[in-house]
């Protein structure tokens, strides 16, 4: 009997230390826990696009920064301008998009000689 | 020729292991699998790799969020569509964004402008798809109002098809979109006043001017624009952008031998007086000088 026991347990635990390790790290799990900053950079840059025309409409500043705060970077401004010039560097978007970004960009006082050539500015604001 | 020791002829009895391979290979098959079980049900997103539909619930509806907001600017109705359907809505792609609206509207999103905006866009864009839910009943008043129709800079809606049998067919290129679309609303903008400026010197942070951007009661207020101008140049920091210091903070260095001035545009008159530097001592170490400056909201 001891020896039934024995071989259950240990077959339990390496199992379950196997079973742990092929499911957190080779085949990690697919469930809906992920958060916002952990997004893929492909949609960390398409959820800032999508602020940034929402801001397009609004002019809502405090709400654009309250929506791109969600991804949790240190500095708000300096991620826009980061993910901006990579866009443009890029082309990984169209250039509705990138003028949307480069606007809310220029808002928040992050305008780089990169960004200058997308600048549009409505009723002579600065 | 038999055995000694086995005179009757039977076969000799083998002594019983220190295992059971049979029980031990059952048993590591079981834990394997609760094992794997476990980490589907508690194991990690990796970082930088999770897909929209892999967002837990509040994130989620952030994202829905942003999709209906993009498509108050655009009116790019496939578009949403394409990146609702992307989020594996277990339902009805608009009917789960309602959901959604009601979710945040229900858990403190309208207290603010900007979340009232937000919600009624996201109301915009499945009340025009002949869905209901409860944030229209959330929205203020004036949120819902009838208005004239979001700036649709790309109406590529010819074609479209959805996978759901229950909606409503959608317009052609040539219709004009739903007129029950409700409005983008306007945010109002808040008057500030520049209660007091007053210098400090601090060897960590010289020629620094640290602007708090506050409301009646004392709480920050992220988002607002605060210029500073010197000779014929300007510059524009914002409120709210530097987490760890509040929502109120903002800051802008100062060059030594510059007079600054410094107003919000729009929202403030500019502050009586002029800032600028100078040689100051914190303790025994030379330093320069800075100022705090105080937006309060009137």
């Amino acid at each position: 009997m001891p020896r039934v026991a024995r071989s259950l347990i240990l077959g339990l635990l390496l199992g379950s230390l196997a079973g742990l390790y092929f499911g957190w790290f080779p085949f990690p799990s697919h469930s809906r826990s992920g958060a916002l900053p952990n997004l893929t950079q492909r949609y960390r840059d398409e959820y800032t696009v999508m602020i940034a025309a929402g801001y397009a409409v609004d002019r809502d500043l405090p709400g654009a920064l309250e929506r791109l705060s969600l991804l949790q970077t240190d500095d708000i401004a300096d991620y826009l301008r980061d993910s901006t010039e990579r866009i443009i560097g890029t082309s990984a978007h169209d250039l509705g998009d990138i003028r949307r970004l480069v606007r809310l960009a220029h808002d928040l006082g992050r305008l780089t000689p990169a960004m200058a050539p997308f600048l549009v500015l409505d009723g002579g604001e600065p | 020729m038999m055995p000694r020791d086995q005179p009757n002829g039977a076969a000799p009895k083998p002594t019983p292991g220190y295992f059971s391979y049979p029980v031990f290979s059952l048993s590591l098959i079981a834990g394997i699998a609760l094992g794997l079980v476990l980490t589907r049900i508690h194991g990690p997103v990796q970082h930088g790799k999770t897909e929209p539909w892999q967002l837990r619930v509040d994130d989620r509806y952030h994202y829905q969020i942003a999709i209906a907001l993009e498509y108050a600017h655009s009116g790019d109705l496939p578009r949403a569509m394409k990146k609702l359907i992307a989020m594996r809505p277990a339902q009805d792609p608009l009917g789960e964004l309602a959901e959604a609206a009601c979710a945040l509207g229900s858990s403190g999103y309208l207290r603010s402008d900007s979340g009232i905006n937000a919600l009624s866009k996201a109301v915009a864009l499945y009340s025009s798809q002949g869905r209901a839910g409860c944030a229209e009943e959330l929205l203020p008043l004036q949120a819902t109002d009838s208005a004239p129709d979001p700036p649709a800079e790309n109406a590529r809606e010819a074609g479209f098809a959805t996978p759901l049998p229950t909606k409503p067919p959608l317009p052609d290129a040539n219709a004009s979109a739903p007129s029950s679309r409700l409005a983008p609303t306007a945010v109002p903008r808040p008057s500030f006043e520049a209660r007091s400026a007053r210098s400090f010197c601090d060897a960590a942070n010289p020629a620094l001017i640290e602007a708090r951007v506050v409301d009646y009661l004392g709480r920050g207020i992220p988002g607002q624009r605060i210029r500073v101008r010197w000779g014929d140049q300007a510059d524009i920091f914002v409120s709210g952008l530097k987490g760890d210091r509040g929502d109120a903070y903002a800051d802008f260095q100062m060059e030594e031998g510059v007079e600054y001035a410094i107003d919000m545009p729009g929202a403030a008159e500019p502050l009586g007086a002029n800032l600028s530097t100078g040689a100051c001592y914190s303790g025994n170490r030379r330093s320069l000088k800075s100022w705090r400056v105080t937006f309060v909201e009137t």
